[in-house]
């Protein structure tokens, strides 16, 4: 991918070991990542501790960056420590949940139930709410999204309309639909 | 309907992600520790097994000749001094411009003193003299980064001080108010996503004189008391519109300007037009959003050897027309809900080949431009209505 000269001149600095450069780089795309890492984590603190991984990664994998806009790849990074992140310090509450889905069966959501889409979003996996974060906020298309989160194409279709399904059912968008 | 929902979901999504207002410094901090050099832990023993032998080698050649001994702390006084001052500038009635740019530092330290003829303010800095611009304004009045609310300081008139890619360590006073002849009250008016601010009120119009200093590095601005100190001119008139007959010299340089305060300005209009002149016009016009202030959205207009560009944030490559470019980015602006013309325009003027809007996202509006050949340019802003004017120089 291409990249604009005066960034080249900031990576190719960064890749000469320039501290300066490489924060010139975490100035440039820290509070976006930031952004997209928290509303995947739903939590300011972890979605902090990913965005800090996901630069210290950086900072040592620079070799493994090509000729192109760091902006992909450090969303890939930070899209991996950030779903990482969620399953482990969620794999307990993960697990509590599968057993309960297995005895309750699906659960229809009642008018009284009704969530607002922030609620709505936190009940979504961390790979369905990063597919709808890089799709919706970041304006990534599917292909895009696909790529980012190394998934076939076919398969982010179906996150999405999985995920979009799922946030209709719990705002009750759906049923006002119908 | 399925495009509510999607609609729906983008505003919230968006809305939800802007609660995070900027990058934290503490996080800056942690990842800046992260990458700290290790080997110098590792150096340890073997500096100070160096410093050992060292010693030693001082106090055997001491004891042999006692005269090394001031030869020692002389040569050690001047590594450890700070730099000798440069030779004083002469005062001037101008804005100024300089520090390091792409450095990033921490502002550790704000000094005030007086003295024959002027009043110093010392800003000390733990790494390199950042970016850093000094505006003069004809009253001390200031508009706090990012909120846009108004501030007033003590005095008159005021200087406006701007450093890029810079915090501020803690401990520092966001407000001082020392007794001086000239300077009246020194107040941090901002310090949001690493764009540190300074507004200083004071007594009325004088000229300044502004130092860079290393060793530590210190950016110091003197502001005359006197009129010995002053050059003969009287203070320069504050920038204002440019005239018709007097719009600047062209220059082969990157371009920056305007100021990211206050809401979001609104892009309304992009028109571009070959003037007799002997240059292309593009023009970008903005409106306030309803209730706020009109204001110049900071912008920089960036100059590139090539016709191809990136978007924004999709990383996606765009290639215009021509074979030179400009990238055009407008801090704190946006057309999304505004801006109804093409967001790509095909142009044959001399030099302006193709227009393109290059991103719209998290306030931050970018445009690409297509040239001929790579050309010289300047930049004009206009008001009522607020226009960024970029003037490409045509053969």
């Amino acid at each position: 991918m291409l990249m604009d000269p005066a960034l080249g001149r900031v990576i190719a600095r960064w890749r000469e070991g320039d501290r300066d450069a490489f924060e010139e780089v975490v100035d440039r795309y820290g509070l976006q990542l930031l952004r997209t890492a928290r509303l995947i984590l739903r939590d300011e603190a972890l979605a902090e501790d990913a965005v800090q991984e996901t630069f210290l990664k950086a900072w040592q994998r620079i070799g493994s960056l090509r000729d192109e806009d760091p902006g992909p790849w450090l969303t890939k990074i930070a899209m991996n420590e950030s779903i990482s992140t969620y399953r482990r310090r969620h794999r307990l509450h993960a697990l509590t949940e599968r057993f309960g889905r297995l005895g309750a069966g699906r659960r229809e959501v009642s008018s009284e139930a009704r969530l607002d889409l922030a609620h709505a979003l936190d009940k979504l996996t961390a790979e369905q709410r990063a597919a709808v974060a890089l799709h919706y906020y970041q304006d990534l298309s599917v292909e895009e999204t696909a790529r980012v989160l190394k998934v076939p194409v076919d398969t982010m279709k179906s996150r999405l309309k999985t995920a979009l399904r799922r946030l209709r059912e719990l705002t009750g968008a759906e049923e006002a639909f119908a | 309907m399925s495009d509510d929902f999607e609609k729906n979901l983008r505003d919230h999504l968006h809305r939800e992600a802007e609660e995070t207002r900027e990058f934290p410094r503490r996080l800056r901090g942690r990842i800046r520790d992260g990458i700290a050099p290790r080997t110098r832990v590792r150096m340890v023993p073997q500096l100070a097994l160096a410093g050992a032998l060292v010693l030693v080698a001082v106090a055997v050649l001491a004891f042999r000749n006692p005269t090394i001994i001031n030869v020692v702390t002389t040569k050690i006084t001047q590594l450890i001094q700070p730099s000798p001052s440069p030779t004083p500038q002469p005062f001037t009635c101008t804005d100024r411009s300089g520090g390091t740019s792409g450095a990033s530092s921490q502002l550790s330290t704000i000094r005030t003193a007086l003295h024959d003829g002027y009043d110093r303010i010392v800003f000390e800095f733990s790494a390199q003299i950042p970016s850093y611009d000094l505006t003069r304004q004809d009253s001390a009045t200031f508009v706090r980064d990012a909120s846009g609310q108004p501030v007033t300081l003590d005095g008159s008139v005021g200087i406006k001080l701007v450093f890029r890619n810079t915090d501020v360590a803690s401990g520092v006073s966001a407000d001082a108010k020392p007794a001086l002849t000239s300077v009246r009250e020194i107040t941090e008016i901002g310090n949001f996503e690493r764009v540190l601010s300074y507004g200083v009120g004071l007594a009325s119009s004088q000229c300044v004189r502004v130092l860079e200093l290393s060793g530590p590095s210190r950016l110091v601005v003197d502001v005359a008391t006197t009129a010995s100190a002053s050059t003969t001119a009287a203070p320069t008139p504050l920038p204002t519109q440019p005239a018709a007959t007097d719009l600047g010299q062209f220059s082969c340089l990157d371009h920056s300007g305007g100021a990211d305060s206050g809401s979001a300005m609104q892009l309304t209009a992009v028109r571009v037009a070959h003037q007799p002149g002997g240059y292309d016009r593009i023009v970008f016009e903005f409106a306030p959003q309803a209730g706020a202030t009109a204001h110049t959205p900071a912008y920089t207009v960036s100059r590139q050897a090539s016709a191809k560009f990136v978007k924004d944030p999709s990383g996606l490559p765009v290639t215009m027309r021509g074979s030179s470019g400009l990238r055009i980015v407008f801090q704190g602006a946006s057309g999304a809900t505004s801006y109804s013309g093409s967001r790509d325009q095909i142009y044959n003027l001399p030099v302006v080949q193709e227009v393109e809007q290059l991103g719209d996202f998290e306030a931050v509006l970018s445009w690409g431009a297509g040239l001929s050949e790579a050309s010289c340019i300047r930049t004009l802003e206009l008001s009522n209505p607020i226009r960024v004017v970029i003037d490409v120089q045509t053969p």
